[in-house]
């Protein structure tokens, strides 16, 4: 359902967005058939596509070509795909957008290889774009993002971390790379400066809202919906901005101390969420959430006439408002 | 001096080989190549928990034989060289992953490690804009991650398919460097001398009982194929490889001193294994 409303969305897209999906297919193509099987069983298990998306709609302030937008926009999900399955290493995970993970499916060493492997395609793919000011800013956010997750695993079931904590570590998790599809998107397109910095302050803004919204689903939404347990991140040690309102609840301060030793029973994991779900704290953190959608919207009005302009607001909207 | 050489650029290009050339000197320039790997990849957590990058001495030393054999070498090859150093390192550390359980701090620093390194070896060459050496990195990675994840698969290999595979993982990112800065003709030198070492250190371990995964999957396809003992068998391939590599080193122009060096490197690490 919440797939195709965004689908309607970027109907204008589609097209193109299509071209990019055979491309990402293309990209993932290997001489081997266990790296083939490990790489498009992530590809075929979906994903919204919204940072090939964002390099497209940010292109269209600029020389717009898909045939060169390609080689930015499908690096960015690649990098994206890349991440996660490492990620699912790092974090024991099983299911990943309802599937089986590669490491569960195969094993760790072949989830590294797979990963590497999709960096590696990621990397030689935007090496068709001469631009080096496009590699400098893809190649910052790779290494931004390593930072991030390093200061994450150091943060893990740390209570005594603070907002500004979280949201350092969000910008660098998520908004880095939503603010970087917009930039290289308006990079490659040859955008004009000006208009350039107000798509990555555009990008930065609604990652920002894209990943407290994804740290809210992790408590409000069902198991089914998310494709893996409800309450995951905090069962990991990751304490988001729901908690981060909350954190001085006893039973929450309880539940951390359990989970960090990795005691926590199914009936407790419930009635956390159900603490969670009741408390003030979604409501606060979607607010805060709402503040940064805002200023995203006021990146687009200063941007010029354009038609993807009014994408854009709706696209931001729906980040702010999805429930998957 | 072999440290000033490094830091004039304008020397090193200059430089006509008269300075003398013993182990000491190419083991320094070594150390200086192995510290500035640190030094662009030193990330503090890292550091803590997961030790200095891996770097193999011998790919540095392959890496740097067209600046010791005095061709021509500039700030870009040895930008690349790090880089290349650095691309080594990232996918060595992603080879210490457990295959069931990386849930231990070390563990998720290690595959953050590796990342981290990853985007390092790009974000360097992005800033100096070497796209070509950034394409052909990125390919050694793919071809590499498709040779390694061969001991995963249900297929059967033939012995020789494995030492391609192995002759892959040790050289391919440096013949990469090779081939684009036309440093072809040490070609066959560094990729029989690197899986040499490759061989020799998986014969030390079959010996020690700690065959690696990808020795037990030649062992399979050396059964079905071979009527020989195995460790017979690996042992007459070192030697006629170590023969081959010692008729390339009589024909090479290489440096007389290079040469010695490479043969005591053989020589000594024949007696450490």
């Amino acid at each position: 359902m919440e797939k195709m409303k965004l689908q309607k969305l970027y109907s204008d897209f589609k097209p193109d967005i299509d071209i990019i999906e055979n491309e990402l297919e293309k990209a993932l193509q290997s001489t081997s058939h266990l790296l083939n099987d490990a790489s498009l069983h992530l590809l075929h298990a979906g994903g919204k596509r919204i940072r090939p998306l964002f390099v497209l709609m940010s292109a269209k302030f600029g020389n717009y070509s898909i045939d060169r937008m390609k080689y930015a926009a499908v690096p960015l999900e690649l990098i994206h795909m890349g991440s996660l399955v490492h990620d699912d290493v790092i974090d024991h995970s099983n299911m990943r957008r309802g599937r089986p993970t590669v490491r569960s499916q195969w094993n760790n060493r072949v989830a590294m290889l797979t990963g590497s492997f999709i960096f590696g395609r990621a990397i030689q793919y935007v090496t068709h774009i001469e631009n080096p000011k496009a590699h400098q800013i893809l190649a910052r956010t790779m290494v931004e993002i390593c930072k991030g997750e390093i200061i994450q695993i150091e943060d893990k079931f740390r209570i005594n971390q603070n907002l500004k904590d979280y949201f350092r570590r969000i910008k660098r998790k998520t908004a880095l790379l939503i603010e970087s599809s917009c930039e290289v998107g308006a990079v490659v397109a040859e955008a004009d400066p000006e208009v350039t910095k107000r798509l990555k302050r555009f990008g930065y803004y609604v990652g920002m809202s894209y990943q407290i919204v994804d740290d809210v689903l992790d408590f409000t939404s069902t198991d089914k919906q998310l494709g893996k347990p409800a309450g995951s991140d905090l069962l990991q040690g990751n304490i988001t901005l729901p908690i981060l309102l909350m954190k001085n609840h006893p039973k929450i301060l309880r539940f951390i101390e359990r989970a960090s030793k990795g005691i926590v029973t199914e009936q407790e994991r419930l009635e956390m969420l159900q603490i969670v779900r009741k408390s003030d704290s979604i409501k606060q953190a979607l607010k805060i959430s709402d503040q940064y959608l805002e200023k995203a919207m006021k990146e687009v009005e200063r941007l010029p006439d354009n038609p993807t302009k009014k994408r854009l607001k709706e696209i931001a909207l729906f980040i702010g408002k999805r429930k998957f | 001096m072999p440290g000033d050489c490094m830091k004039c650029r304008k020397q090193c290009l200059k430089w006509n080989g008269v300075i003398p050339m013993d182990t000491t000197y190419i083991e320094n320039q070594i150390e200086q190549l192995k510290k500035a790997i640190y030094r662009q990849v030193e990330h503090r957590t890292l550091v803590k928990y997961t030790g200095d990058p891996l770097v193999d001495e011998n790919q540095l030393f392959y890496l740097l034989l067209p600046l010791l054999n005095g061709d021509h070498w500039d700030e870009e090859n040895y930008e690349g060289v790090i880089a290349v150093g650095i691309v080594e390192a990232s996918l060595a550390e992603h080879s210490y992953i457990d295959e069931h359980d990386a849930t231990s701090k070390v563990q998720q620093l290690t595959v953050l490690s590796g990342d981290y390194y990853s985007g390092r070896f790009y974000e360097i060459l992005a800033n100096s804009g070497n796209i070509s050496l950034i394409r052909e990195l990125s390919e050694s990675v793919i071809l590499r991650s498709e040779h390694e994840i061969r001991i995963y698969e249900p297929n059967r290999y033939a012995i020789d398919d494995w030492l391609e595979t192995l002759t892959i993982i040790e050289t391919e990112c440096i013949s990469r460097f090779y081939q684009l800065y036309n440093y072809n003709h040490y070609l066959y030198i560094m990729k029989k001398h690197l899986l040499i070492l490759r061989l020799q250190n998986e014969l030390l371990n079959y010996r020690e009982g700690n065959s690696s995964l990808l020795l037990q999957k030649m062992m399979e396809s050396f059964q079905r194929s071979e009527d020989m003992n195995f460790e017979h068998y690996l042992q007459n391939k070192i030697d006629g490889l170590v023969h081959q590599l010692r008729e390339l080193l009589r024909t090479s122009s290489m440096k007389s001193e290079l040469k010695r060096y490479i043969e005591e490197r053989l020589i000594r690490e024949s007696k450490e294994r």
